[in-house]
C-alpha cells in the first residue's frame, strides 16, 4: 500500500476493520492541517496540541459509522470546528467559576524556540509579536466568522465546502468573510499604529 | 454595449473577487473596473494587505510523536464513573442546576423572613385587637348579601354565617 496513492476515504474503510497502519497514514497526512486550525483558532498551542489528539480519537472511534458521502476533509474538519467551539464555550464556563487570567502554555518553550528556523533571535522576536498581534485579530472574530475565514485563507477551501463544513448557505459564508476582513482591516491598522 | 458595473456594486463584490468565488463573467467585470478607478482599486489594495499579513501567521509543526500520543490514549481504558450516562447529564445541566438552587434558597429565605416579620409580636404598638380582623372579614362577606339560593355562593356565605355565630 503506498501512502500517497490511497486515499482518505479508502483509508477510513480500513480503519474502520482495525486497520492500524491505515490509521497512522491518515494522522500523518491530516496532522498538521489540523493542528493548525485549532490553533488559528484557539490561539493557544498547548490546547492545540491536547485538542488535535482528540479530532483523531473521533476519527478511530467514529470510523465504523464513517459514510463517504462528502469529502474527508469536509468530515473531519467539522469535527475540529465543533471541537474548538465546544472547546471554547467550556473554557468560558470555565472562567466564569475561577478567576484565571490569561491563557498558559500560550508561548513557544524555550526548546521550541530554539528550534524555529528563523535567521535570528531579533527576527524570531518579531516574527513573534506579528504572530501575536495576528492570533489577537482573529480572537475578536466571533467564532463562525474566524472559522469561515481560517478555513478560506490557509486551507484554501471554496465557499462551498466552507458551507458545508459550518451548515449554512453559501452566502452565508460570503457574508461571513466579508465581515471577518473588515474587522481584521480595522484592527491589523491599530496594530501598525 | 459592454456594461460597466459602478462602485457601490464593485465594492460589494471585491471580497468574493479576492476569493475567486465570482461567476467568470462578473470577474471579468470587477478587474476591468479595478483597471479604470483608482478608488476601488485601493479599496481592493488594503484587502489584499490584510490577507498577505495573515500570511504571517506562523504555521506550528505537530511533535514527531503525534501519532503515538493518539494511538496511547486510544489504548488506555477511559476513565468511566459510576454512572456515565448521569455524568453526562449532570454536565449538561449543570448550570440550569445551579441557578434553580440559588433561586430556591431565595425563595426559601425569603418566606422564613417573611414569616418572621408578620408575627404580630414584632409590633408592639399594634392597638387592634387580635379578633379585630375576624369582624373585619365577616363584615366584608356582608356585601355579597343575597347570592342566589342553591348555589355555591350561597352555600359559604350560610358557612361564614354560622362561623359567625358560633364565634359570637
Amino acid at each position: 500500500m503506498t501512502d500517497k496513492t490511497i486515499s482518505s476515504e479508502d483509508l477510513m474503510a480500513r480503519i474502520a476493520k482495525g486497520d492500524e497502519d491505515a490509521f497512522e497514514i491518515l494522522v500523518n497526512r491530516h496532522q498538521t492541517s489540523v493542528l493548525n486550525l485549532i490553533y488559528r483558532f484557539t490561539g493557544d498551542r498547548t490546547q492545540a496540541k491536547d485538542l488535535a489528539q482528540e479530532v483523531f480519537i473521533k476519527v478511530w472511534q467514529a470510523a465504523g459509522s464513517y459514510e463517504p458521502k462528502a469529502k474527508f476533509t469536509t468530515w473531519i474538519y467539522r469535527i475540529t470546528t465543533n471541537l474548538c467551539i465546544n472547546e471554547l464555550k467550556s473554557s468560558r464556563r470555565k472562567r466564569w467559576f475561577s478567576f484565571r487570567g490569561s491563557d498558559e502554555g500560550s508561548e513557544n518553550t524555550i526548546e521550541e524556540t530554539l528550534s524555529d528556523d528563523s535567521p535570528s533571535p531579533e527576527d524570531t522576536l518579531l516574527a513573534r509579536e506579528r504572530s501575536r498581534q495576528i492570533n489577537e485579530a482573529f480572537q475578536s472574530l466571533p467564532e463562525n466568522q474566524r472559522t469561515a475565514l481560517i478555513l478560506k485563507r490557509y486551507d484554501d477551501l471554496c465557499y462551498e465546502e466552507i458551507a458545508r463544513i459550518l451548515d449554512c448557505s453559501v452566502t452565508a459564508v460570503e457574508s461571513l468573510l466579508v465581515r471577518a476582513k473588515r474587522t481584521l482591516q480595522e484592527k491589523l491598522k491599530i496594530f501598525e499604529e | 454595449m459592454r456594461y460597466a458595473m459602478k462602485c457601490h456594486s464593485v465594492q460589494k463584490k471585491l471580497s468574493a473577487y479576492q476569493d475567486n468565488e465570482l461567476k467568470p463573467e462578473e470577474h471579468e467585470q470587477v478587474k476591468n473596473h479595478l483597471q479604470s478607478c483608482r478608488s476601488c482599486r485601493k479599496q481592493f489594495a488594503e484587502l489584499d494587505r490584510v490577507w498577505q499579513t495573515l500570511g504571517e501567521l506562523e504555521e506550528i509543526r505537530p511533535d514527531p510523536w503525534f501519532h503515538q500520543q493518539v494511538v496511547r490514549k486510544i489504548k488506555e481504558p477511559r476513565k468511566h464513573g459510576l454512572f456515565p450516562a448521569f455524568e453526562r447529564l449532570f454536565q449538561f445541566l449543570r448550570t440550569p442546576i445551579m441557578v434553580s438552587t440559588i433561586l430556591l434558597i431565595g425563595i426559601m429565605v425569603g418566606s422564613y423572613l417573611g414569616s418572621i416579620l408578620s408575627r404580630s409580636d414584632l409590633f408592639p404598638l399594634q392597638t387592634n385587637p387580635p379578633s379585630y380582623s375576624q369582624e373585619v372579614f365577616f363584615t366584608s362577606m356582608r356585601i355579597f348579601d343575597p347570592a342566589p339560593p342553591g348555589t355555591f355562593a350561597d352555600g359559604y356565605l350560610r358557612m361564614v354565617r354560622n362561623k359567625e355565630s358560633e364565634t359570637r
